[in-house]
């Protein structure tokens, strides 16, 4: 058994098996997890912004969807990874307060879920599953044996992606 | 960082001002639900954001959050964050019946809905009428959820501008022993460029 990494917001760490990254309470907050599968190796960002304000400069990197991938790509090939062999999944982004963003599009949930894929798909990343969205808050699990995400909720309960 | 820190004077003004400003909104509570309320002194913290979940309870405590954001000559966020089981006491007060596992009601969810803009609203307008500002709440929204992501919404206005929220925030219970009590949190986050306006005005009223 390994041991159970939590990251905090606007955080990320990367780990290889038999180690389990988590991340509590995500909201509108996106969880990014990238995989290696070959090494058991992989990463989890918690981030609350899509991406960096104007002419801003970031102290956590990883506060942003944008920030958070990039540093997780880097240090996954450092420790020895391959970009043609990351996967990634992605979970949360929900909109908490029912009316607080009308057209629930423009919520900073569903921007964050849109940066995410986007980056993804920019650098040709493979994202193969996603729980994201909703009204509910989640956390998350990522078991770094299996590459499997488990996404535990109050309203729906545990699934595994 | 964008926020200055803060002297102790700057600190007890700001605190003074809060006291009042709470203490108003607890009266409105014990009026509210037939019980006294009492207050701590409210504590004025400089927390990291990425502190903020634990600072109520833990990020996967269930709580009700109702949050109203501050308009007119100073900008930020309020937020009441009750754990659930404080939540249920309050609906049983306020509308005479539990609410059933994770789903409220209409009534239930706009009686607390009702109850954060009844706090709001008589802590800003002490606040206010203390500052000679005027101080607007909008509607109250509500969430039931795990803390962290209640937490995280109001959150991200305030990380846009950096990695620290000063909060002001206090807890307040219920008294009577035979009664579960009644726990919440009550914060308010000032945007980070209102800060000097409300310093700036309570030097006014405290002469320094």
């Amino acid at each position: 058994m390994g041991d159970k990494l939590r990251v905090g917001i606007s955080d990320f760490q990367v780990a290889r098996a038999p180690d389990i990254l988590v991340s509590y309470g995500l909201g509108s907050c996106l969880g990014i997890v990238l995989y290696d599968a070959r090494l058991q190796l992989g990463g989890l960002a918690h981030s609350l912004l899509p991406g960096a304000r104007l002419g801003g400069v970031e102290s956590r990197p990883a506060k942003h969807v944008e920030g958070a991938i990039r540093l997780m790509v880097e240090k996954l090939l450092a420790a020895g990874s391959d970009l043609r062999y990351l996967t990634a999944k992605l979970a949360g982004g929900a909109n908490m307060f029912e009316s607080l963003n009308p057209g629930a599009e423009e919520g900073i949930g569903a921007r964050n879920i849109s940066m995410g894929r986007k980056v993804l798909a920019q650098m040709e990343i493979p994202l193969l599953a996603e729980d994201v969205g909703g009204q509910h808050g989640r956390t998350i699990e990522f078991d770094l044996a299996t590459g499997l995400l488990r996404v535990r909720s109050l309203r729906v309960g545990e699934i595994t992606i | 960082m964008t926020l200055v820190p803060l002297n102790d004077v700057q600190l007890d003004a700001l605190k003074e001002i809060s006291n009042i400003g709470m203490g108003h909104a607890a009266t409105a509570l014990s009026q509210l639900i037939g019980q006294t309320v009492h207050l701590k002194v409210p504590r004025i913290t400089i927390a990291d954001i990425a502190d903020m979940p634990e600072l109520v309870g833990g990020a996967e405590e269930v709580v009700v959050g109702i949050t109203l954001q501050i308009f007119g000559d100073a900008r930020g966020t309020i937020l009441l964050i009750f754990p659930r089981e404080s939540a249920t006491q309050l609906l049983v007060r306020l509308v005479g019946k539990k609410p059933e596992d994770l789903i409220f009601d209409e009534l239930s969810a706009s009686a607390l809905k009702e109850l954060g803009n009844i706090l709001a609203s008589a802590y800003l307008s002490a606040l206010g009428g203390l500052l000679h500002m005027t101080l607007i709440p909008s509607i109250p929204l509500l969430a039931y959820d795990m803390a962290g992501a209640v937490v995280d919404n109001v959150l991200i206005e305030l990380s846009q501008e950096g990695d620290l929220a000063l909060m002001v925030e206090t807890e307040f219970h219920g008294q009577s022993p035979d009664d579960e009590v009644i726990r919440g949190h009550f914060m308010i986050l000032p945007d980070p460029r209102t800060l000097d306006v409300l310093l700036e005005a309570g030097k006014g009223s405290y002469g320094g």
